[in-house]
This record gives structure tokens, sequence and C-alpha cells, in this order.
């Protein structure tokens, strides 16, 4: 169970059970004054002795920042993700004949550091910066809109009950039912015959907007449902209670009492949903209905590997192991958290 | 011959990225152009050669392959079942391929040298005897060639063949000779004999006349230069009167070349044996030498890519008819030593063109910044380079005779386009910033090329919006006259080595309608009046050279469209097959020399 919510206030000396008994214990130890400890420094100082977490943190920070600095990047690394360098070099400089690198495994070269894609030519280090950087801002911004949407109908749900618990529990079922690749694959075309002039591409922000739209709409339910079981037992809870009687408006029960319950799963359940918004969106770009040409694209770099590994693996090496990388290090990071902030559970 | 079939999308090869991992390290590097030796060679191309042959020539039997043998079973991989087997209904080439092993027709063609072929006299004596005035032309039959069924070849089966091609239940073949005899357009003409043969009525004697059973006489309303070629084309095919069984007759027809139809599974597989009425001495071009072909349907062109470049078990025994190398392996098929010496290859009468919807751009300095501007090496590298595609100077396709290398636009100096002039001519046209919208199939060639096609155009000043059709309905959408696009590539081959049908067909005026090849909407009186008087000349190189100069007026002139790449193809072979040589009539591998090594 998490602690409770009185403990959040940072130096409060009625603490819960468990975590005021552990804070003070370690206090004791040190040889220092009694002092009293938040879950959230708690969950810090656990957290800081992991080290695998440590340095899945690390690369999951890495990954961002290199998403969020990538146009530096490229102006340091002087190149772009759009320029077909190999196309426009005379045939047999870069690309040869048949449009791949001249050069073994896959181009790469003091210039094109990590290669050459085949066909267009373009630079293989800059695609993957930029993609990462689309990828990762459209499974940011889902992430956060599911997030917030799970809260609001999980907590409502789990807090009032009855009848508003019974309709938000069947559209939670009703939304999963749904299966979300197909759906958006079947969503897009409508979207564009409604919204879009038959003479017009459908822009790029529209299409980020549909794919965030689809995937978050059909994203939060899983979180939902896990709030509102917490919920449930946290509305029984004595604290919940005396602030009732007391003649807590419901608005201020939540927020006060009972969000700050909710944070560790929420934020364990955000660091596994976001990785999996990644493949999510890689999985719609590898069929090609995600982000258009020449948008850069992580998912769509597999698709282009599956085509050409044969004669190119190292292709295929780049965007895959990126990937790899990432989705492991944010899952082992979510698994890090959530021992900090709850280091009875598993293991 | 109409639209080039889609090379369908690669398979979605489910590389995940933990095995590439693993098998990843490094991969060999493409290496540079080794091979520009064999497409400069290849470029010679352009001076293809046809002559009609005489009847010395025409005669049988055809020259043996050196080191053939008799017996065994050829196995052929095809991706696409065939569709019709009666001759008069067959246009695409794979069931054309298949035609040269069944039917045959009055005249052939035959390679008899590096890109050297004849006209020849198939069923007839020699290529045909033409009168002064070119509108009558006379074919004697070779005497003792049967059907499969043992019944002797007659010139009544050969005015039923034409005659029987005026049904209403014949409607995929082609319509030349329908049009010439009767002088009118292919709907009209199918009027002046409602029914066919089959109520007993034939074509009056002023147009066809059969005054022995070894003498069939075509008289044409106009002047024809190219009847050889016209009634070697697989859609006339010899059709046995007797036996005609309408409708039906697509599925079971009556075999005259050298192979017979045993079982066909239509989308699964196809058994050709040995016809035994055939007789190799009145053949100029056939061979017979394996017992049986095995064809199996289904086999996408990665599938027997894949299949034919491993040459393990039974597929060193394959090959196909129309099956290409694809794109993506058309590096490993080029560099692998071993692959390579198994692989033909060879133009294509394909050639691809961007047009320019001229009802929507009227402004010549528009239509000409983006000729100027389009990228045209791009779409060679998505075809796969020079294995799959050349870069086009102009409209005509080496394939063709009279084809001469000029390049109004400056495509094979500037391959990757000229943005500073295209920038230029939209500057002084005013209309800076116009939209453009740049219709393209959404097969993964065109894809790749809509990138590097849009990003030169709005370097050039075009707002561009790309528009992706999916590859089923792309040609019935652009092939509406009124149709929203702008610019949108299509693909057209000629139906015989001369460009007479290639240019009427895509820039003539009174073309224009619903689903007409001519997609740029190109209408210029003065260029029909061209056409017109090139139709009339009776002498073919002289004509074709004529063809190629109008063609580069117009592409100079109007720029209707521009052209972008010419089709090539990369076929294999397993390596118990021998014989193996690319047909550039056929634009495939020809079937009829095919043999079984020991």
């Amino acid at each position: 169970m998490t602690s409770p919510s009185q403990a959040t206030k940072p130096g409060a000396d009625t603490p819960g059970p468990e975590d005021g008994g552990l804070s003070s214990t370690r206090a004791a130890k040190n040889g220092n004054d009694l002092v009293g400890r938040s879950p959230g420094q708690l969950m810090w100082m656990r957290f800081k002795r992991d080290r695998v977490g440590v340095i899945s943190a690390c690369i999951v920070l890495a990954f961002f920042a290199m998403a969020a600095l990538a146009p530096v990047i490229s102006k340091l690394y002087g190149k772009d993700a759009y320029t077909r360098y190999g196309q426009q070099a005379p045939v047999g400089e870069l690309l040869n004949d048949n449009s791949y690198p001249v050069k073994p495994n896959g181009g790469m070269s003091s210039e094109f550091w990590f290669g050459i894609e085949p066909g267009l030519g373009r630079d293989v280090f800059m695609q993957l910066v930029f993609g990462i950087r689309t990828s990762l801002s459209l499974a940011v911004a889902i992430t956060i809109l599911s997030v917030l949407t799970a809260i609001v109908i999980g907590v409502a749900g789990g807090y009032f009950g009855g009848r508003v618990d019974y309709f938000l529990g069947r559209l939670t079922d009703l939304m999963m039912s749904f299966p979300n690749q197909l759906f958006f694959v079947a969503f897009t075309p409508v979207i564009m015959a409604l919204f879009v002039d038959p003479q017009d591409e459908m822009p790029t922000w529209m299409r980020a907007c549909v794919l965030i739209y689809v995937m978050w709409l059909l994203g939060w339910m899983t979180l939902a449902r896990l709030l509102r079981g917490q919920t449930l037992s946290l509305r029984e809870r004595e604290f919940i209670e005396a602030a009732k009687v007391a003649g807590t408006p419901p608005v201020r029960i939540i927020r006060k009492e009972l969000l700050p319950n909710l944070v560790t799963p929420i934020l364990v359940q955000s660091t596994y949903m976001l990785p999996n918004f990644v493949t999510a969106i890689a999985g719609l770009s590898f069929l090609g209905v995600g982000m258009p040409e020449p948008v850069p694209d992580w998912g769509r770099m597999f698709a282009k590997g599956a085509e050409v590994y044969q004669s190119d693996i190292t292709y295929m090496f780049f965007p895959g192991g990126a990937m790899v990388i990432f989705i492991l290090a944010f899952n082992l990071l979510g698994d890090s958290v959530r021992d900090a902030f709850d280091p009875k559970a598993g293991r | 011959m109409s639209r080039v079939s889609i090379r369908s999308a690669r398979a979605a090869a489910a590389a995940l990225a933990a095995g590439a991992l693993v098998l990843t390290g490094c991969s060999s590097g493409g290496g540079g152009d080794d091979d520009s030796k064999d497409s400069k060679a290849k470029k010679q191309g352009q001076d293809v050669s046809y002559t009609f042959a005489d009847a010395a020539a025409s005669k049988g039997p055809a020259p043996e392959v050196k080191g053939a043998r008799k017996g065994g079973t050829v196995k052929i991989l095809q991706r696409d079942s065939f569709a019709h087997l009666d001759p008069g209904q067959i246009y695409v080439s794979d069931e054309g391929a298949l035609s040269t092993l069944m039917h045959r027709r009055l005249t052939n063609y035959k390679k008899v040298g590096d890109n050297k072929y004849e006209v020849v006299g198939d069923l007839a004596t020699d290529s045909g005897q033409k009168s002064n005035d070119g509108k009558t032309w006379t074919y004697k039959l070779k005497s003792g060639v049967k059907f499969e069924d043992g019944s002797e070849i007659t010139s009544k089966d050969i005015r039923h063949t034409i005659e029987r091609k005026f049904a209403p239940f014949m409607t995929e073949g082609p319509t030349f000779i329908e049009e010439w005899l009767t002088g009118k357009g292919p709907a009209d003409a199918r009027k002046e004999l409602p029914d066919g043969p089959y109520e007993g009525k034939h074509l009056p004697k002023s147009m066809i006349e059969t005054p022995d059973d070894q003498t069939i006489i075509f008289h044409f309303k106009q002047p024809q230069a190219e009847v050889p070629y016209a009634l070697a084309m697989a859609g006339y095919g010899v059709v046995s009167e007797k036996k005609d069984t309408k409708q039906k007759y697509d599925k079971k027809p009556l075999s005259s070349g050298p192979y017979k139809v045993a079982s066909f599974k239509s989308g699964k597989s196809m058994k050709l044996v040995r016809n035994p009425e055939w007789d190799q001495n009145t053949d100029p071009q056939r061979n017979q030498y394996p017992d049986a072909f095995d064809i199996q349907f289904g086999v996408s062109f990665e599938d027997s890519t894949k299949r034919l470049m491993s040459d393990a078990g039974e597929n060193q025994y394959a090959t196909s008819f129309t099956n290409q190398v694809d794109a993506s392996s058309m590096q490993k098929v080029r560099t692998d030593a071993d692959v390579k010496k198994r692989s033909v290859s060879g133009y294509q009468s394909y050639v691809s063109y961007l047009n320019i919807n001229n009802d929507r751009i009227k402004n010549k300095k528009v239509r000409q910044a983006i000729a100027y501007a389009m990228p045209s090496q791009s779409i060679v590298s998505a075809f796969g380079g020079s294995g799959g595609a050349e870069l086009a100077g102009n409209y005509i396709s080496p394939t063709l005779v009279g084809k001469e290398n000029t390049d109004p636009f400056g495509k094979l100096k500037k391959p990757q386009g000229d943005v500073e002039k295209a920038k230029e001519l939209l500057e002084e046209s005013g209309k800076k910033g116009m939209k453009l919208t740049f219709a393209y199939q959404n097969a993964p060639e065109w894809q790749n090329f809509s990138v590097a096609a849009a990003d030169n155009l709005k370097k050039a000043g075009f707002n561009v919006q790309r528009k992706d059709i999916i590859a089923d309905t792309y040609y019935d959408q652009i092939g509406k006259v009124k149709n929203n696009y702008d610019i949108y590539h299509n693909s057209w081959g000629a139906d015989w080595p001369s460009a007479s049908t290639v240019v009427p067909n895509l820039f003539e005026g009174r073309q224009i309608q619903d689903g007409s090849a001519n997609y740029s909407h190109h209408n210029n009186p003065e260029m029909d009046k061209e056409m017109t008087r090139i139709r009339a000349i009776t002498d073919p190189d002289k004509a074709a050279e004529e063809w190629q100069k109008l063609a580069d007026k117009i592409l100079k002139e109007d720029v209707p469209a521009l052209p972008m790449h010419y089709y090539k193809a990369i076929q294999l072979h397993g390596s118990k097959v021998g014989g193996v040589y690319f047909d550039e009539t056929l634009h495939d591998i020809q079937p009829t020399s095919l043999f079984v090594k020991k």
C-alpha cells in the first residue's frame, strides 16, 4: 500500500505507520537528529542507490536531450535530414548505380557517421535523430493526454462509485475493445475526406493530430482502470472519511487527499506507457500509415530497413539498436521507479 | 500495350530489430560502378533494327540452340495467373509470352543477332507482299501446318481469326487490323460485322479475300506500312474455324505451336506438354526442347528472385516468363557473380512520362519549369538503378526503330533536374508559389520518387501538394478528363517497334476522352496534322525518322509531358536451364528456345 497523504507535507510529524517508522530508523542510524522525510525524498534516496535505474534514467534523458536538441546537433554536424546527399552527388560517388552506398557498412564514413540511406541518399544519423524527435514528441503528447484522461475518468469512477462508476466502467470497456492500429488505419482516410480539399495533401500537422488523437482515445483505459481500483480502496480509508466528516468538498478531497496517494501508479504506469506508444507509432509507420515522407520518422526507417536488408543490413542497425536501447532503458527505469516508491513489492 | 502492371509492393518482411542486431555487424559496400561497362554496352540497344524478311528467311526449321538437348521439364514461376488463353483476348505481356509456345500467327519476330530482329513469315511464307499503293497485303500460307487436332490451317481459319474479333465477347485484344480494314475507330469497326462470323456472315471481299486455301488478301482503306508488325501480335494468333467454341475457347484453345495445355488450374498451376502435330520444319523461330513446362502461379517478384538466386533443388530447373528481379534485390543480383551469370537483361518498350495537365496549366513557361525541375535520376534509382531503368531524354523508347538520342530538356546532362532554370522560368511566368497537385501511385517506386520530385519543385518555387492514389484505381483517376490533378505519371509501351503506336496515342488531340492514354490532354491541331501526314508514309524507316522528329517537336514546343525513364528488366534462371535470352520484342525471356541442361 502506498503511504498516507499526510506524509507528503514536508516535516509532518504524524507520519503513517510504515514510512514514518522507516524514516526514523534510517535517520537514527545516520546518527543525525530525527529528520522527517517525505515519501518523495525517500523514493529519491532509494532510487539513487539503484545503479541500473540511474543508468537507465541517464540513457532515457540522453534520448530526450537528443530529440530536443536535434536542430543544434544538425548544425554542429553540418547536415540535415532532408537533403538527398547521395542522389545529388554524381552516381558512383556516394551511391552506386543500384542506389546503394558505395562504401562498406552502409556508407559509414567520417562525413556520414551512420551511413547513407539507400535510394534517396539522405544522412542516416540525421534521419535517426530527427526521427526520434518526431516519435518522442508524439509519444510524449499522447502519454500526457492519456494520463490526464485516465486520472479524470479513473478517479471519478472510483470515488463517486454507483451509477457514475458503472457508466465510466462500461465506457472504458468499450474503448478497450477497439483495435487501435486498425482503427487508425481506417480513421485517417475519413478525416482526410472530411477536412482536406481533394486537391491538397493532408498537412503534416493534421496527420500528427489525428495520430495523437486516435492513440490518446484508445490509450488511456488501462491506467484508468488501475486508478479506479486504487481509488476504490483508498476511499474507504479513515483519512478520507475524516475529511468527509470535516465537510471537505469532493474536489478538494480528490485533489488533496486522493491524488497524492496515486502518484506512484501514475508515474510507474506512464513510464511503461510512453515506450509502448513509441513502438505503436513505429508500428504504424512500418505499415506505411504513420507520418508521411519527407518527415523523418523512426518507424519508417524500419520499413526501409526491411526493404533493403539483403544488400545493406547496416541500415537496420542504427534505428533498430536505438529502439532496443530506448525501450529497454525506459522499461528498466519504470521498474526502478516502482521499486523506489514501493520497496516491498516485487523483487 | 497500355499500362505497365505495377510491380507489387514488397512484402512487409517482419525483420525485427533484435534479429537485425544479431545479424548486423557489417555489410559489404555496394562498391563502385563496376557495371558501367555493362550499361554502356547496352546503350547500343538504341541501334535496334527490324527487317521484313523474305520467303527464304521464313523457312523452318529454327536454328538449333547451341548445346541444347531434348527432354526434361522447365519450371516456370509466374506472379499472375493467365486470365485469357484465347489468342484474340491476349494483350498483356505474360499471356503474350505464353502464346509464343501455343499460338502461331501469320508473322512472327525472330532474333537474328544483337539488337537485330527480323519479322518473318510464321504461318505465311514470308512477311507479306504489299501492293504498290500500300493498301493491299497478300499472304500465302505454308502447307502442312496443323492444329493440335491434326486439321490443317487454311486461309479460312485466318479469315475466321480476324472476323471473330468483331464479335461482342472479344473485348481485350488489339483492334488494329479491324480498324484498318474498315477505316473506322474501334467501336464503329465492330458494327461492320456485329455478331462476328457466327451467324454465317463474312466480311465483304473488298476487305478480306480468300481466293484459295493457301492465300489471304487484306484490303485496307488507307495505305498501311506496318501490317507485318500488327499481324505478329499475340492477339492475332490463329483460331480454328471448325473448333471455335466462342467464349469457351478462352479456357480451352486449340494449340498450333510446339506446346499444348495439358492442365490448367487458374491461379495455381498450368502444365504444357509437347504438341506432336507441330512440325518444326514449318517454323522458322520456335524450338521444342523440353518435354513439358510446369508453370506455377502466385509467386511474387521477391519470391521468384530469392528462389532463383538460391538455385537450390527444383529451382535449378526454374525460370520465369515475365517475373523480374525486384528493385530491392537488384544490388545483390548485380554484384554476386554466381547470380549475375544466370541473369539476362534488356529494355522493355515502356517509357514513364510525367504528364502535365494541359487543361489546368496553360502557361508554357510553368510547364517548362516543371520539366526542368524534375529529378529523373530519382525515378531511375527507385526502379533499382541502371538494371531496372535508364534516364530518358525524349519520348521514344530505345526499343523503337529510328530512336535518336535527343535531349531537349537536358535530362541526361542534369539528371537531378535544373532547379535554378526552373526557378527563373517560374518567376518569368509570374506564377511563383502556385499550387501544384502531384498525383502518384502509392507503389514504393513512385513514393520514393515523389519525395525527390516534391523537394525539387518546392525549391523551384511551387507549392506542391502530393496526393498518393491507390495503385488499383490510379489509372481510372488520372484517366478522367476532368481530374483535379496538375501533374501525374503514366507509363506507355509501343505495341510494335514503331513510334506510330506511341506518339498518336499519347498526344493526338482527338484521342482525348475518359480513359485514353492522352493523359496530358495535349491538343494542338498543327501536330495532329503532322501525325496524319506521317501515318501515310509507306517507308517504315522514313516514318520512324519523322515520328522521332515530331515527338521532339511536341516535347520542345508544347511540353505536354516530360519523359522520365525507359524501363529495363533483369530476369534470372536456374543453372540447369539453357537457351535463355532476353527478347526485346516480348520484353522478357523468350520461352521457345529454353532447354534443360544435363
